[in-house]
């Protein structure tokens, strides 16, 4: 890009000086005054004189500060690089006062060593709480960025769990299913008044399941599957022999604790990604079974599976959300192709007394 | 000579019952053939030469657009369809009707009135109507990646690319790390940033592509090159010296 002929912004600090702000100098100068008045009542010279020492070893000492906080070194960590530059600042800051003032510097140490001393000693004495103040305002703020990070992750959970919800609704009762749904009702009415009447009754089911979904956090695994099994038996009227479903989930795990919504969307996948593409009969199967301390269910499809430049996954990162919310790494959500075609999708989450462990 | 009609439905009722109501209020109507999907149907107008069609739009396979495109002009179409969006500009642009599913007998028999009225026209072609629905029912495929298919002994682990943290080659192998663990595919590196998308997949390194909506930070390091460290992730990686520019500005 051309550079802009009128620059009027000014030029950043190099980079070893960063950090070294107007709001940063002031304050040296500030401390400086006030530590000068401080101790001006114990020493024979005069406000003026002890300024100037102070405000050498001050700036000496930021200098020597900020360059230390912008180095980067593996052996020394941080914080001891900025105490060492703040004593060394004190040392240069005093011997420049000395040089400022005009005496000789090799004069001034033999002769009044002990006023270069206290100098020196005041240099870093000032300097390391200045120091500590500093670090201390770094960590509070690190904190509160931590904090805020954590509120920000939760926001986005709470985010997640709702946009999953819209999604199953749209999915589910958008009025596309719905109407398809309601079409076959209406001919079998005429025509096979039994068959109506069972579509009907898996409509309902699948409706009530549903429905109060939407509002609740918690499920077991027997209502998750009862939901899928009337979806696929509505779907199964829909697709004739393009559909079969057997569903495996023994009866004892059904009253384990499931995470509501998950199944049905992985089901929905399988459908819509699956299944629907395809011409051919394929079948869907759901099953449960508890490995190793684990609860695993899966839905297998023999459909058409994943092309590599489709989409469809936002569902998926959905669930993977949620499991990370609800169990951090306990749960897991995996995919693999199915031989010789079509998808496996697993939910695996820890069972109760694992938890407990 | 009396009108003859196919209908093409994925779902049996529904063939079903479109054909028991045309009987009903059309009984000269001769339904020909029905299709379940829209493939072959360059056959079934070869072999049937029907007046009119009742095409589904969403089928399996080849959808009821496709099919009208074959179509093109040498039979009339009426689409039945469950999608309510897209029936003013269907019907505007040509098509003899557009009906909504479920549909009642009443609204059928003023669908077979049109249909009576055109039938000895030339039937328009609906190679524009087509194309404009088609372009909004179906967006266009993404141009880029979105599943890694790896091995792991005997799967095929599926993985969103959404969920990959980086891509790093590894002698004959490429990693592929998630949050959960990672794999390997043979497909190297090169490759894989022509089928990525850019926007979210960064070249760091000859060696590494990471996904930059997991990155937590990015660390100068001395001599110009940048370290990167990941969300729920221990691993570190370098940004050599190439690449750094891309950071440049955040």
């Amino acid at each position: 890009m051309e550079s802009d002929p009128i620059n009027l912004t000014v030029p950043p600090p190099p980079r070893f000086l960063e950090g070294l702000s107007v709001r940063r100098v002031l304050w040296v100068t500030a401390i400086c005054a006030a530590a000068s008045a401080a101790v001006a009542w114990r020493f024979i010279n005069t406000y003026w004189d002890l300024l100037v020492t102070a405000l050498c070893v001050g700036y000496t000492s930021m200098l020597l500060f900020t360059v230390a906080s912008n180095a980067r070194s593996a052996r020394l960590p941080r914080e001891a690089m900025q105490i060492l530059a703040v004593i060394a600042g004190s040392v240069l800051g005093t011997i420049l006062a000395g040089m400022v003032k005009g005496r000789d510097v090799s004069a001034m140490f033999n002769e009044s060593l002990w006023a270069v001393a206290i100098s020196m000693g005041l240099g870093v004495g000032f300097g390391c709480v200045v120091v500590a103040a500093i670090l201390l305002r770094e960590k509070h703020a690190r904190d509160q960025a931590r904090l805020h990070q954590a509120e920000a992750e939760r926001h986005l959970l709470e985010k997640g769990m709702l946009e999953a919800k819209l999604q199953v609704m749209q999915a589910q009762v958008e009025p596309h299913f719905l109407f398809n749904t309601l079409a076959n009702v209406q001919h079998l009415v005429e025509t096979d008044p039994a068959s109506a009447n069972r579509m009907l009754d898996s409509l309902i089911r699948y409706l009530r399941a549903a429905l109060p979904q939407m509002r609740e956090t918690n499920s077991t695994l027997g209502r998750e599957v009862e939901m899928a099994r009337a979806f696929l038996e509505i779907q199964g009227v829909r697709m004739g022999s393009r559909l079969e479903f057997q569903i495996h989930v023994p009866h004892e795990m059904r009253s384990r604790a499931f995470p509501p919504m998950m199944l049905i969307s992985l089901v929905e996948n399988a459908i819509k990604h699956g299944v629907d593409p395809c011409c051919e009969c394929s079948s869907i199967t759901i099953r449960a079974e508890e490995v190793e301390g684990k609860l695993r269910v899966c839905v297998a499809d023999t459909g058409e599976g994943v092309k590599p430049k489709h989409g469809g996954g936002v569902g998926l990162s959905n669930i993977r959300d949620r499991l990370k919310a609800l169990y951090g790494g306990g749960a897991v959500l995996r995919l693999e192709e199915n031989a010789p075609h079509g998808v496996v999708a697993s939910i695996e989450v820890p069972l109760p007394q694992s938890i407990a462990a | 000579m009396s009108a003859t009609a196919v209908i093409a439905d994925d779902e049996p009722l529904l063939r079903a019952q479109l054909r028991s109501r045309l009987a009903r209020l059309w009984p000269e109507l001769q339904v020909v053939h029905e299709m379940e999907n829209g493939r072959g149907v360059e056959d079934v107008v070869a072999r049937f030469c029907p007046r009119v069609f009742f095409l589904d739009i969403h089928m399996p396979g080849a959808n009821g657009l496709e099919a009208a495109r074959v179509i093109g002009g040498r039979a009339h179409v009426v689409f039945v369809t469950a999608y309510e969006q897209h029936a003013v500009e269907a019907f505007e642009r040509g098509a003899v009707d557009y009906v909504l599913k479920p549909f009642t007998e009443e609204r059928l028999a003023i669908t077979i009135e049109r249909v009576k009225a055109r039938v000895a026209q030339t039937p328009a072609s609906l190679e524009a109507l087509v194309q404009s629905l088609a372009a909004r029912l179906q967006p266009a495929p993404s141009p880029y990646l979105r599943w890694i298919k790896a091995s792991t002994g005997s799967n095929v682990r599926l993985i969103p690319v959404e969920e990959v943290l980086f891509f790093q080659s590894d002698e004959k192998y490429t990693r592929v790390v998630t949050c959960e663990g990672e794999s390997l595919i043979r497909k190297p590196i090169r490759e894989l940033l022509d089928e990525l998308d850019p926007e979210r997949f960064w070249q760091i390194h000859r060696a590494t592509i990471v996904n930059v909506d997991w990155i937590a930070s990015v660390k100068r390091g001395l001599k110009d090159v940048a370290e990167v460290t990941l969300r729920d992730c221990p691993e570190t990686l370098t940004v050599s010296r190439a690449f750094t520019h891309r950071f440049k500005q955040m």
